[in-house]
């Protein structure tokens, strides 16, 4: 989670939510969070886990 | 009870006490969902101001707003983490207890850097970023 929330202090560009999968049920029932951290780039579920800050970025730029 | 032990408040106090700049923390209250079952007879809304004010109580950089539903927020309750009061898009939706009360304390301690802690080429690479990016992270309270 840390990881997106500096993404997002660092760039104007990005913005960080970290949700609480429990006390939000439907938009997580929409969304298929099974596994968390589960990762939504612009509101489309892209992977779960954690990963690498390099490989992190990557996926980002690549979404 | 405190919302940590004293051990720990002396950590985050001194974590605190480090930072760089201020960092305020606009908690948004509103109409809550349904929370999912198991999640026990707790009132979100007011644990959200708790844990807030009494993490705001632990440095003098760090300082707690309440509203009802502030713009920019979606859902309820929430807290915006605002480097010298800025909107940067860092919030927190939910009450982050347990593991992911450390985020927050983690998210307060970057806001009030003046300098990133990522590593260079990812700096690097968010400059390539040429559109807006919205990053939702889903968790749960391990």
């Amino acid at each position: 989670m840390l990881l997106a929330f500096r993404c997002a202090l660092a760039s104007e560009r990005v913005a960080a939510t970290a949700i609480e999968a429990n006390e939000f049920p439907q938009l997580s029932q929409e969304l298929g969070v099974y596994a968390v951290p589960r990762i939504v780039v612009d509101g489309e579920p892209r992977w779960d886990g954690a990963v690498p800050e390099p490989e992190f970025l990557r996926r980002i730029l690549a979404a | 009870m405190p919302l940590l032990r004293p051990e720990e408040q002396t950590k985050v106090r001194d974590w605190f006490a480090e930072l760089g700049r201020p960092v305020g923390l606009l908690v948004g209250l509103g109409p809550e969902e349904t929370p999912r079952a198991g999640s026990g007879d707790v009132d979100f809304g007011a644990e959200m101001v708790r844990v807030c004010e009494e993490l705001a109580d632990l440095g003098e950089g760090v300082t707690c707003r309440v509203e009802e539903e502030p713009a920019g927020f979606l859902r309820f309750p929430a807290v915006s983490i605002r480097p010298e009061g800025r909107d940067v898009g860092v919030r927190y939706d939910g009450l982050p207890w347990g593991y992911e009360l450390g985020s927050l304390v983690g998210a307060i301690i970057e806001a009030g850097r003046e300098e990133s802690t990522l590593h260079p080429d990812s700096l690097a690479a968010l400059e390539q970023i040429d559109r807006d990016v919205t990053l939702d992270v889903f968790v749960t309270p391990t």
